[in-house]
């Protein structure tokens, strides 16, 4: 039997396809459709200055928008050789936390949901919600943020932002713990999450898989602390790595990265020096002709920008690799021989955003 | 790098997975209990609103200068080249030290709310507020028109344009005689 | 006055009959609103939200709009569906709801027919439930209602084994088959959940009961995150709403059979026995809506191992441990 989940579907985050082959139960083959939210982005950013292409970003990995404007940034920067004042790194670092916060809470929601525990959803969005009224007072808006420039960030931390961050962290490490006493230590969601989906290591390493995909199967590859950005060198934190390559081992990664994501938020506040946050740049930025590439360690994976210079206002390429797209990849080989209930479980916790996907 | 093993569980046993279910299930009631009786997080939208912090990116407003009685802008068009996606267009009014805007449009249906327009310019003219209610039914309504930009409203734009043309105008007058004087004295 | 009204019906029967149908058949309508609206409410609750609030004072009204709004709603038969079992199946499925409230005593004397084997007609008229929703899903032509189809039929024929024997164990204990027999037994010997195997039947209940009328953990005929919404997939309007309409009425109906067999009905001190009634149906419903919005889901495979690795020889044994304990 054929079937065929999505674009639309309650649990392919977005307008995936998949296009099953059933027997009953038992899924024999898969095969991934994507392009429904296909624009164009890379040809749009070589038709544009560089630093109008910032907001571009935002719509790549709409969960995580912020990770997407500091990789094209640091791009940017390196192809012009823009140094970035001090404090606007630990005001980089800050943010890519919080928002890394924010989008494991969405894995965790909408994880929770594909397994029926409904009330998941609810509180995680709840306790995402107060991550984006921090970073909504911090940027001014709630999902595209665009707030890393080239050299920078435009504005400094809102006055008081600190302690109400600080406030946050330490009302989430409690509410960590209520996660875990709900659904981590369930029994019902060990038994759907504990051997299904197993990536192993040499597959996880072929398919090029990265971010807590590849570190749940016992990679330790992890773009902060294997080529540091930013501050990521001072601030202290553990990678968390599973050997078992599970569904169940790349929750208890994300698990474990909310935990490490507030160790450091605790610790560039702490840290944090004062200062300028932005570079002055000329009006029209040119930088010399070159390659530049840049990776940044997004909640999904490696997230890189490419983008060749000739020494005009416009890149004449820009390329994007995209950690989603890259761990889809492996989807059709974990699904094979599984169970159509397993299918959201695996695909929940690959965790793709096909904003990102399909560009 | 922290290398860990997963927590695993042992083989399948019927009954200890049913009496270990049980008592993880009672743990995640005991949770769920608590948040029945917590305060409720709900905004009733319609009738009540989240307060709208200051730096929200909403709709634009030109910034309505009350000392100079005009409109910031004077029409350098800095902003719509900023614009990533040619949201912006306007007619200037005049040139030099008085220069206005007598038109400025904006096509929201276009906007992507970046900020990059207000950070490109230099006269703190151009704002972006606090309203973010912007659905509309139709389509042509995405195009803002100066007088929906400006604070103040028509009767702004109407002062912005009155005060710029008798300047200028007095400019003009002044120009054959003591023409740095008279800029030097009003770019104050 | 009373009298004469007793008099009238004594002496037409059938009509007597008509009359307590269509009491019955309203009340399997009118339940469901209650309880949807209630779990509608806890649901809110627990999720941190306010739950419906705008049609009547704090929502009351919500589900009786909703439920004129699905009335109100075109009637949609999906292409190439096998239309005579597709429009059969909601009413099948409300139907055995409606048989089963009929032998439900709800009060010393308030039942529509009192019959000495109550609890066998119940068994055996609520699984007319699992041939609606295999009718409904084979004839949607849907695959995810295809799907959703025959797992409930898997799921339900699993769960009712264990269920049987845990209710066979409660007859054995009491020595009777009728429902108010079971009841009054109760109200003469202390309630039955007190005695050990009664307890352990108790609980079996409770988990098929949850299997029965599909609510997490054991919810998959209608995972909506995997097959959309199961079986009833292809319904709209009317029909859907029939078999929403049964399901919430189950739900009510497998607690008020559940408080029959083993809270003691309508016995308890100072209120009057229909007030208790309610009252233990309406915490077991709670119980059962805090518990549907806890756990996620158990997977098909693991459900039926579970049913029949653990609950069928466990009710088993305890069966017999009754039938031990209950014969004096």
């Amino acid at each position: 039997m054929v079937i065929n989940v999505g674009p639309q579907h309650p649990s392919t985050h977005g307008v995936l396809r998949l296009i099953l082959t059933l027997d009953g139960e038992q899924i024999l083959a898969c095969e991934p459709v994507i392009g429904y939210l296909h624009r164009g982005l890379e040809k749009m950013m070589e038709r544009r200055p560089y630093r109008h292409n910032i907001p571009f970003t935002d719509r790549l990995d709409y969960l995580a928008a912020l990770s997407n404007n500091l990789a094209i940034c640091q791009c940017i920067e390196r192809l012009g050789g823009v140094e970035v004042p001090e404090r606007a790194q630990y005001i980089r670092v800050l943010l890519m936390e919080l928002q890394r916060i924010a989008s494991h809470l969405v894995f965790l929601g909408t994880f929770g949901t594909d397994l029926g525990a409904t009330t998941m959803f609810l509180y995680a969005f709840r306790e995402r919600e107060m991550v984006l009224d921090l970073l909504e007072e911090c940027t001014g808006a709630r999902l595209t943020y665009n707030w890393v420039r080239v050299g920078g960030v435009p504005d400094d931390l809102p006055e008081g932002f600190g302690q109400k961050v600080l406030d946050f962290v330490k009302l989430f490490r409690q509410r960590i713990e209520e996660y875990d006493m709900l659904l981590t230590r369930n029994r019902i969601f060990r038994s759907r999450t504990q051997g299904i989906g197993v990536i192993p290591k040499e597959t996880a390493l072929a398919y090029g898989c990265s971010g807590p995909v590849a570190r749940a199967s016992g990679i330790p590859y992890d773009i902060r602390k294997v080529a540091p950005y930013e501050v990521y060198n001072r601030v202290e934190f553990d990678v968390p790595v599973f050997e078992d390559g599970d569904v169940w081992a790349r929750y208890l990664v994300r698990m474990e990265e909310l935990r490490q994501s507030l160790r450091i938020i605790e610790q560039v506040l702490r840290d944090m020096p004062d200062g300028p946050v932005q570079t002055k740049l000329p009006k029209i930025f040119k930088p010399p002709a070159g390659i530049a590439y840049s990776r940044v360690e997004s909640p999904r994976g490696e997230l890189s920008f490419m983008m060749v210079s000739d020494g005009g206002a416009n890149p004449v390429r820009v390329h994007i690799r995209a950690p989603s797209f890259v761990n889809l990849s492996v989807l059709p080989r974990l699904l094979e021989g599984a169970k159509v209930a397993d299918l959201v479980a695996i695909l929940g916790s690959i965790d793709v955003v096909l904003g990102e996907i399909d560009r | 790098m922290s290398r860990q093993r997963a927590m695993r569980d042992t083989e399948y046993n019927p009954l200890v997975y049913f009496i270990d279910g049980l008592v993880t299930l009672f743990n995640g009631m005991v949770v769920t209990w608590r948040n029945l009786w917590r305060p409720k997080i709900t905004v009733r939208y319609p009738y009540q609103r989240r307060p709208v912090p200051p730096r929200y990116r909403g709709l634009f407003y030109l910034k309505w200068n009350e000392e100079k009685q005009r409109l910031n802008c004077v029409g350098c068009t800095l902003c719509a080249q900023a614009c990533p996606t040619d949201v912006i267009s306007m007619v200037k009014l005049g040139k030099g030290t008085h220069a206005g805007v007598s038109e400025f449009t904006m096509d929201l249906g276009r906007c992507m709310f970046c900020n990059l327009c207000v950070e490109a310019c230099p006269f703190d003219a151009i704002y972006m507020g606090p309203n973010y209610e912007l659905a509309s039914e139709r389509r042509d309504v995405s195009l803002f028109r100066i007088a929906d930009l400006a604070q103040g409203g028509e009767e702004a734009v109407r002062k912005n344009i009155e005060t710029i043309e008798r300047l200028l105008a007095e400019e003009e007058k002044a120009k054959p005689a003591h023409a740095a004087h008279a800029a030097g004295g009003q770019s104050e | 006055m009373i009298e004469a009204i007793t008099q009238f019906f004594t002496q037409h029967p059938l009509l007597w009959a008509f009359v307590k149908a269509v009491v019955l058949a309203s009340f399997t309508l009118v339940i469901p609103l209650a309880v949807i609206y209630v779990e509608r409410k806890i649901a809110g609750f627990i999720q941190s939200r306010l739950g419906p609030l705008h049609v009547g004072p704090q929502g009351t009204f919500q589900t009786a709009a909703d439920a004129l709004k699905l009335l109100l709603k075109e009637d949609i038969v999906p292409e190439g569906a096998d239309k005579r079992f597709f429009y059969l199946a909601p009413y099948i499925a409300f139907v055995s709801t409606v048989l089963c409230f009929m032998v439900l005593p709800f009060a010393p004397g308030w039942v529509a027919l009192e019959m000495n084997v109550a609890v066998l007609f119940i068994i055996g008229v609520s699984l007319f439930n699992v041939v609606s929703i295999l009718m409904a899903g084979w004839s949607s032509n849907n695959k995810y209602s295809l799907l959703g189809g025959l797992r409930a039929v898997a799921q339900l024929l699993s769960y009712e084994i264990p269920m049987v024997l845990s209710v066979l164990a409660v007859v054995f204990y009491t020595g009777s088959l009728s429902l108010t027999g079971i009841i009054e037994y109760q109200v003469k010997h202390g309630w039955n959940i007190w005695h050990p195997p009664i307890m352990i039947a108790a609980l079996i209940y409770f988990i098929c009961a949850l299997a029965e009328i599909n609510r997490t953990p054991f919810d998959l005929p209608e995972a909506e995150s995997e097959l959309v919404s199961g079986f009833n997939t292809e319904y709209s309007g009317m029909r859907f709403a029939f078999f929403f309409a049964s399901e919430f009425a189950n739900n009510f109906f497998i607690t008020a059979f559940a408080a029959a067999l083993f809270f003691g009905g309508w016995d308890g001190p100072v209120l009057p026995p229909i007030v208790w009634t309610f009252l233990k149906v309406f915490v077991m419903i709670f119980v059962f809506m805090w518990l549907r919005w806890t756990p996620p889901r158990l997977r098909i495979d693991q459900i039926l191992r579970f049913a029949w690795q653990l609950l069928v020889p466990v009710s088993l044994a305890n069966l017999l441990f009754a039938i031990a304990l209950g014969v004096r």
